[in-house]
């Protein structure tokens, strides 16, 4: 073996070495060229196994050659791999693509009743007011319902409450959830800030907008200095954050046995904004809810001195407020359990 | 109450536009619920003059008529009355006019004759009650002029409140208008002219109770005509929502509406010896009232009578046999003042309430039954002819002067949070006819009335206010000051955000109902509400345990039913003790609209009689039937079954920090599939979870526990459910009648490899497969992480009484990486214990 003849199987090596990596259809195939020429018992290591027999100053020389065959064909290797590669990719990409235009995989997801989720608004506004929550029966007696509330047996204002009458001696179903101030007064002292929501019953036919089964929340606010001023300011926030901060509000007068003075609460229509329409009576106004300071007669039967304290409760229909937030025109909707309505509140 | 406008007038100017003064009423606390027009229904009809009154040709029974309405050629029109005449001013409904009831009047032909419209009754006009004759208008109507111009009104419905009765009246309008506009009111003017006898002489009254008939005033009319009231009465009466019945009797409403005292008019012929006995019924005594209904009386009901027996109900309702009636000639007017509450149980024992017994029910101004007397007497003459008898009966005379109630200015504006001066709150109670004085040192101020009043001696200025008689609602301080705020206008009152003292804070009871709402949403069910008001039916046909033990502080199921005594239907006539048979209903509903997947809860309470008491106790309890995961275009629906159910329980308890949860076979059967229904528990875990309030709990625990079922076929069909499986379940859960929710416990994040084997070992089939869980876990000692059971099965080469459970079990240790001898070990104890408990082999 001479030099000549060694560095010619060395071209012919280098030559048939880069027709082979051309030749490569796919990685596998290109992974076979590099262990033809390249590997450990490749045709590379063959032609070097004869550089023995060639004088030792020729040996470097015929090392430089095969090197920079290795270098060549490892890069003709690289970068035809680098080509397969993508081409593989791609091939992959689109034989994976599908026809995004069609409609994802529908996942079950259930919402909360809109009586729920509007007593969790109340209590949120009233929460931020430090108003703590309450609860009381729904089974109420005759005396805590009405004859500490100042409403006597025979009184005409029982009028305003027809009642549901329950077969326990001098228990009805909870008119309002008024009973609750003299609850909270009993149980814990002033200040006072408490939040009463829950189910309430009346003897009523049902339309659109009555039913014999609605909630309430009410609110009881006792304490040295407050004022019928501290019940407006807070009423007008509470309607700010449920109706949006331009909401007009009217504070009037209104009747309770229970409170003196007496208001009942007006925010602007909210179909109309207040230009009058036939969901406000024309009047430009809806009323939201009743509330006063509460009379000293409460006060007492709640254990409560009148005359040191003074305070303000207020009570509001929730299937009200839902329907006036929601857009809601039938409140027999609220009970009936109607996927289609219920899953509109998301 | 119904206010015409123009009858308001009479007794205040008004120059207010109705919109206007209806607002400025509801703001002082008159609410004005609606604004009608009274006339707009009429459109083209005018007052028109008949010239010539002819028989009709062919037809006895129709006249001819010529009539000029001012401009243009006269009409002919045919007519019907008889009570016409040439001359005379007529309602002329032109063709094209709308009578009330959207009657249409067009140009017709009447027996060949064209009739260019119609003259109007009272009746067709619904001005007055005469739908006999044509409505015979003053010869000084206007010609042409359009009658809703004319007749034509504004109705204020007023809602008076039940402590404001004095208002229930045209005079006590007239007060509120007054403290608005400052117009001086008008008191009706009454004058008699007297003859003799003396009224003592023809009548006498004895009131056997005073305590409920505290005056009777009488007075007799003699000579009286009875026939129909004035037309101007009669659309008074009728634009206020009264019928008229005739000029005695609408002489009684008139005045009851004008001032707010009911009254009532006997045909005196009927009053046996001219004697009146005020007394209660006795046992057995009937009386036939106006309404024609026979009564038996109650022994508890105030009534008017004469030695021959009962005439009257007081206050309610008048006896048919003393009734007023076209050959009465002379009339007694009884003007009583009765005690409220007799005439409200009277007025609910006979289910008779009155515009009369509501007004007396909220109480009666005392000098009104003498002013009532006199006014509905005066008015009987002027519209019935007669005479009224000199004097009165009148077995109380005295009359109070008006009430003295102290209040102290300053703490008038501490309640309001206003800062008026004294003279200032003065000057608003003047407006309302109330006068004050300073208030003479010593004066207490009553701060609470009733059987227990409070009353301080005041330390800082003090003044009384005179309330007049007729405002019988204000007793104490805070009623005056409430009358200051009305009259100065709630929109005086100032806008404040609270600035005392916050309350200590208090967890909120909602919190592991929310918590429960919250888990249960997010895997999908829409919360329901429904009625806890139920059918006795439901019970029947959804017959739900109350066997289960609850966790400690939550309410036990069952006991005695809680029914209404005064249902509205027999569909909601009890009190439920359980949710589902609820839940059953809505999936009713759903399955009419064809809904494929119900999934709802509810968290709501079930109620019961525990003797006097009653007892009320908070459930979760969800539906699933129809599919559990949803179909997509490219994938079919999957039906729910148990194990989609008990996935939805064991969310329940991951979110309250519980785990594991127990199934145990319930093969009860009804209402439950026996083969397919389970007892749930789950029990406080060292991590955490729900706690009642003012319960202190230890691990181990019961926290929540129930059932969970698919519901047996024959209950489905009884329901006549198409769902062909519906998964049913209700859960007690500490702390869901008000209770906390624990923080979880974090725990520090494993280090070493955790290594997992699978074990499958056959077992007997009436084994529970949780038993066989339970017994690997309790062998598997400290270093199990966790165990779950991964397949069943059945089949070859087993025996078929047996099957084989896959059980997954990972091991790991805390301090270090297991080795395999250790796994071995406790792979191998962990099949000794199955075969000892269960009676299982390992399958290899
Ligand atoms: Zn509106």
């Amino acid at each position: 073996m001479d030099l000549a003849t060694m560095t010619a199987q060395l071209e012919r090596l280098r030559a048939d070495a880069l027709a082979a990596v051309a030749a490569a259809a796919d990685p596998a195939g290109l992974d076979a060229v590099q262990l033809e020429f390249l590997g450990r018992k490749g045709a590379l290591t063959e032609v070097l196994r004869g550089i023995g027999g060639l004088p030792a100053e020729d040996r470097p020389r015929v090392g430089a050659v095969a090197n920079d065959v290795r270098e060549v064909v490892e890069a003709a290797i690289a970068a035809h791999g680098v080509d397969l590669r993508g081409a593989a990719m791609a091939a992959r990409l689109a034989a994976e693509a599908v026809d995004v235009t069609t409609p994802g995989r529908r996942i079950a997801r259930g919402t909360r009743h809109p009586v729920a989720e509007t007593i969790a608004a109340i209590d949120e506004v009233f929460g931020r007011f430090g108003f703590v929550v309450f609860e009381g029966p729904e089974i109420e007696d005759d005396v805590t319902n009405f004859q500490m509330l100042n409403i006597p047996s025979d009184h005409p204002a029982r009028d305003l409450w027809d009642t549901l009458y329950v077969d326990i001696p001098d228990h009805l179903l909870r008119t309002h959830t008024s009973p609750g101030q003299i609850r909270v007064m009993r149980e814990t002292r002033p200040p006072i800030r408490a939040l009463l929501p829950g189910r309430c019953f009346r003897y009523e036919a049902v339309d659109a907008s009555h039913g014999f089964e609605f909630h309430q929340v009410e609110g009881l606010m006792v304490d040295e200095g407050t004022s019928l001023a501290d019940l407006r300011g807070l009423l007008d926030e509470f309607a700010h954050a449920l109706f949006g901060a331009g909401r007009a509000t009217r504070f009037r007068p209104g009747y309770y046995p229970f409170t003196e003075p007496s208001v009942a609460f007006d925010v602007g229509c909210v179909v109309c904004d207040g230009v009058g329409c036939p969901a406000c009576g024309r009047s430009g106004w809806m009323t939201i809810l009743g509330a006063g300071m509460v009379h000293p007669v409460v006060l007492r039967n709640g254990g409560i001195d009148p005359e040191t304290y003074q305070g303000f409760a207020f009570g509001m229909g929730v299937e009200r407020i839902a329907m006036l937030r929601h857009g809601i025109h039938d409140l027999r909707l609220f009970m009936e359990g109607d996927l289609r309505f219920l899953g509109q509140f998301r | 109450m119904r206010v015409p406008l123009s009858w308001l007038r009479d007794h205040v100017d008004v120059d207010l536009d109705p919109a206007v003064l209806a607002e400025r009423l509801t703001l002082l606390g008159m609410e004005v619920k609606s604004i009608e027009r009274w006339g707009a229904e009429w459109r083209s009809v005018v007052v028109g003059e008949l010239l010539t009154v002819e028989s009709h040709p062919r037809a006895d029974r129709l006249s001819l008529t010529t009539v000029t309405v001012g401009a243009g050629e006269p009409l002919r029109i045919v007519c019907g009355a008889t009570n016409i005449a040439p001359g005379q001013r007529v309602p002329v409904a032109l063709p094209g006019a709308v009578l009330p009831g959207e009657r249409r009047i067009e140009r017709t032909e009447k027996m060949g004759v064209v009739s260019e419209g119609m003259l109007c009754s009272g009746d067709e006009l619904q001005l007055t009650t005469d739908a006999d004759g044509i409505l015979i208008l003053p010869a000084e109507t206007p010609l042409g002029a359009d009658l809703s111009d004319l007749y034509g009104d504004v109705v204020l419905d007023v809602d008076v409140k039940p402590n404001r009765g004095d208002a229930l009246s045209l005079v006590g309008l007239a007060r509120e208008v007054s403290a608005i506009t400052g117009a001086p009111v008008r008191s009706p003017a009454v004058t008699l002219d007297e003859v003799d006898p003396e009224v003592a002489r023809r009548l006498r009254v004895v009131v056997e109770e005073p305590a409920l008939c505290t005056r009777f005033v009488g007075r007799w009319v003699t000579g009286v005509t009875v026939g129909p009231s004035p037309d101007l009465v009669q659309m008074r009466l009728r634009a206020a929502g009264m019928r008229p019945v005739s000029n005695v009797v609408d002489a009684s409403n008139y005045v009851m509406l004008e001032i707010g005292k009911p009254t009532h008019a006997f045909d005196a012929r009927a009053v046996h010896d001219g004697t009146i006995v005020v007394r209660r019924a006795r046992a057995g005594e009937r009386l036939e009232t106006l309404d024609h209904v026979d009564r038996a009386l109650d022994p508890e009901t105030l009534i008017i009578a004469d030695p021959a027996g009962p005439i009257g109900i007081a206050g309610v309702m008048g006896g048919a046999g003393s009734e007023v009636s076209e050959s009465t000639t002379d009339v007694v007017v009884e003007s009583a003042i009765f005690d409220p509450v007799s005439i409200r149980r009277t007025g609910q024992r006979y289910a008779l309430r009155s515009e009369a017994s509501l007004r007396f029910e909220k109480g009666q101004d005392v000098p009104t039954a003498r002013i009532g007397a006199d006014r509905v007497a005066a008015l009987i003459v002027a519209w019935s002819g007669g005479s009224v008898l000199r004097g009165r009966v009148d077995t109380d005379p005295r009359e109070p002067g008006p009430s003295r109630v102290a209040f102290r200015p300053a703490r008038v504006e501490r309640l309001l949070g206003t800062t008026r001066t004294a003279a200032g709150q003065r000057a608003l109670l003047a407006r309302v006819g109330v006068a004050t004085e300073d208030a003479p040192d010593g004066t207490p101020v009553v701060v609470a009335a009733g059987p227990d009043p409070l009353v301080v001696q005041p330390a800082e200025e003090a003044v009384v206010a005179l309330v007049p008689t007729w405002r019988r609602d204000i007793l104490i301080e805070a009623d005056v000051a409430e009358e200051i705020a009305r009259v100065g206008g709630y929109d005086a009152v100032p806008t404040r955000t609270p600035e005392t003292l916050m309350p200590a804070f208090r967890p909120s009871p909602l919190g592991v109902r929310d918590a429960i709402r919250e888990a249960l949403v997010g895997v999908g069910f829409t919360e329901v509400v429904t009625h806890a008001l139920v059918a006795p039916r439901s019970l029947v046909d959804l017959p739900w345990p109350d066997d289960t033990e609850v966790p400690a502080g939550e309410a036990a199921s069952g006991g005695r039913l809680v029914t209404v005594r005064n249902p509205l239907s027999q569909q909601h006539s009890v009190l439920r003790q359980h949710l589902p048979a609820s839940l059953l209903d809505v999936l009713v509903v759903n399955e009419r609209h064809g809904a494929e997947r119900v999934a709802v809860f509810e968290v709501g309470k079930g109620y019961a009689a525990d003797g006097p008491r009653a007892r009320e106790w908070w459930r979760v309890a969800f539906l699933l039937a129809g599919h559990a995961e949803p179909s997509a275009w490219n994938r079919p629906a999957r039906a729910a079954d148990l194990d989609d159910a008990k996935g939805v329980v064991e969310v329940v308890a991951e979110r309250l920090g519980l785990e594991p949860v127990t199934f145990e076979p319930d093969r009860r059967g009804m209402p439950f599939h026996p083969g397919r229904a389970a007892r749930v528990t789950a029990r406080l875990a060292a991590s955490g979870g729900p706690r009642p309030t003012g319960f202190v709990m230890a691990e181990g625990d019961l926290t929540v526990s129930g059932h969970v079922a698919e519901l047996h076929p024959s209950v489905a069909e009884r329901w006549e459910l198409r769902t062909p499986r519906v998964l049913l379940a209700e859960l007690a859960v500490a702390g869901l009648g008000g209770g906390t929710l624990d923080p979880a416990r974090a725990r520090p994040l494993p280090r070493f490899q955790a290594v997992d084997r699978d074990l499958a070992v056959v077992v007997a089939e009436d084994i529970p497969a949780a038993a066989v869980v339970e017994a690997a876990r309790r062998a598997a000692g400290d270093l199990l992480r966790e165990i779950r059971l991964f397949d069943v099965y059945r089949g070859a080469p087993l025996d078929e009484r047996e099957k084989s459970v896959a059980i997954r079990f990972v091991l790991q240790a805390a301090d270090r990486t297991l080795t395999d001898a250790e796994v071995e070990a406790i792979a191998a104890g962990i099949a000794s214990a199955l075969g000892a408990e269960v009676g299982g082999r390992i399958r290899t």
